[in-house]
């Protein structure tokens, strides 16, 4: 048997990954990591993930192996170090996997200039899915494990590491750039050609009251020509809402199943992963595709 | 048919757009296409009904266009009608006990109406699931007779307690478990209606008709008690 503990939980831990999907119809969340990019390369690293990454946001965790042995390998920007069972620290750098021995404890400090980053362990963490997904939704009480992970959490990884070879990849290059295509949301007619102007002209502003849920912007006023209350339908991540007050919302990857307000635009799937990596106050520009 | 069209969602979406009203017959037509595209094995993600809309989610434009055709060749096919019934008819025990029924008065005074006739009221009528959303097995049930319909609460509620039966406008419904909320609460049933363990884990689903009955409270902890599956519940309380 190999274990790990966490022993700093950090802000925003929880297992994630590539969604729960055909149960948006029953009131069930996609959910899935944040920046579904990274989890993507991790899998050329650690191929035997059994879509059981951990996931944190800002203040990373600190794992440390109680028994045995495991493979793992952080992906993101992460400023971190590994503390060995003799005293002695250790330089690691994402996308690198590593062998962690009892006693070994990897410390994620922080996120460096992102927001989201992973750990991918071989053999995933012994958890069983819930509903054929392995992430979390903490709002609606759902996952394999349905809270954000607490210190003192144990894992038990029964099969033992396949081999003590590393393989490394070169740091992906993803994509930091702050201006967004997006494509006509359903309701993109709610708002004049004037506010449909002002959309793709002006700067707005990621807030910090955003989360895996949304991200709320900050910018020019958006106010609808019809109206801002709208008979609640099926809404996916990407889409960017607009409640009365004209500030608009990024849907995430954790959306309510079903809204009232109207969508002035989407985002494509790969560009969701690229917003939840922007901090607050980041200033983000959007482009309104007209043809897909 | 209230059909209008099928409209694209962003790069990878699509919805069915069954016009901008809603009434029974409306969502009756939007769960029966609802089945009938369920049963298409589309490479979709989730289909997602609601009063009026269907929306379809892909993983991506190319796997969208590929299905739209699949779509649009069903709706055109008018001769398509779903054979198997899978829907319910349910019975539901509720309990109206003022230690339930926090917002009663609420209804009682804006109707004037005595809480008796309420209980009557929400326990005659024969409610149509529209849809399930706002949280993981919520269905949206209605319509409540008028002498019911009701505004949400001005300022909601943050901590509704789970099962309890709510009341705003011209809808009823039941929090699977404690949520923040704003529907006026009215009583409380005495089972889960949301269980993971089951592969098909919501009690109800669009389509599903469900009638009240009112229960003592002797009776509702009796019912409690049980711990009912949601397999037992089903033999127990629908047909």
């Amino acid at each position: 048997m190999n274990s790990i503990i966490i022993t700093r939980a950090g802000t925003h831990s929880t297992i994630q990954d590539f969604g729960r999907f055909q149960y948006q119809h029953l009131g069930v969340s996609p959910s899935g990591a944040m920046d579904q990019r990274i989890i993507t390369e991790l899998q050329k690293i650690i191929p035997n993930h059994q879509n059981q990454f951990l996931e944190f946001a800002y203040v990373g965790p600190s794992i440390k192996v109680t028994e045995g042995s495991v493979k793992i390998c952080v992906g993101g920007n992460c400023n971190m170090s590994i503390q060995k069972n003799n005293n002695s620290q250790l330089e690691y750098q994402p996308y690198k996997s590593i062998n962690l021995f009892e006693g070994d404890e990897l410390i994620i400090h922080n996120t460096i200039d992102s927001v989201y980053g992973y750990i991918a362990f071989e053999h995933g963490l012994g958890l069983e899915p819930c509903l054929n997904s392995y992430s979390t939704d903490t709002k609606a009480g759902i996952g394999s494990i349905n809270r954000p992970l607490n210190d003192e959490d144990i894992f038990n990884i029964s099969k033992d590491v396949s081999s003590w070879d590393l393989i490394s990849i070169p740091k992906p290059d993803l994509e930091k750039a702050t201006n967004f295509k997006v494509y006509p949301g359903p309701q993109l007619q709610y708002f004049s050609d004037n506010t449909l102007q002002s959309f793709i002209s002006s700067v707005f502003t990621i807030t910090n009251q955003s989360d895996r849920m949304g991200i709320r912007l900050k910018g020019e006023s958006l106010i609808s020509s019809e109206s801002h209350d709208i008979l609640s339908e099926g809404i996916l991540p990407g889409s960017i809402q607009v409640p009365s007050d004209g500030q608009p919302i990024v849907l995430m990857r954790d959306i309510p199943c079903t809204g009232g307000y109207p969508k002035i635009a989407i985002l494509n799937e790969e560009d969701i992963s690229r917003i939840s990596q922007l901090p607050p106050e980041t200033k983000i520009t959007f482009d309104l595709q007209t043809i897909y | 048919m209230y059909f209008k069209g099928i409209n694209s969602y962003g790069d990878r979406g699509l919805v069915l757009d069954f016009g901008n009203e809603t009434s029974k017959s409306i969502s009756q037509e939007v769960n029966e296409v609802f089945l009938n595209i369920s049963n298409l094995n589309l490479q979709s993600l989730n289909i997602i009904p609601s009063f009026n809309k269907i929306v379809v989610i892909f993983e991506n434009s190319k796997i969208r266009d590929q299905n739209k055709d699949k779509i649009s060749l069903k709706m055109k096919d008018t001769n398509s009608q779903t054979n198997k019934k899978i829907n319910k008819t349910w019975e539901i025990p509720a309990c109206y006990n003022e230690d339930f029924a926090l917002d009663i008065k609420i209804i009682q005074k804006l109707h004037q109406i005595t809480k008796e006739e309420v209980v009557n009221l929400h326990s005659s009528v024969r409610y149509y699931t529209y849809y399930i959303g706002f949280m993981p097995g919520f269905p949206y049930l209605g319509d409540v007779p008028s002498q019911l319909i009701t505004p949400r609460l001005a300022t909601p509620r943050v901590k509704i307690p789970a099962r309890s039966i709510g009341i705003a406008k011209n809808h009823t419904c039941i929090y699977p478990k404690v949520s923040p909320g704003g529907w006026n609460i009215i009583g409380q049933i005495p089972f889960d209606i949301f269980d993971l363990q089951s592969s098909y884990p919501s009690l109800f689903l669009p389509g599903d008709e469900v009638k009240f009955y009112a229960v003592s409270l002797s009776e509702f902890k009796k019912i409690k008690k049980h711990n009912f599956s949601l397999n037992e519940l089903i033999k127990e309380y629908s047909s």
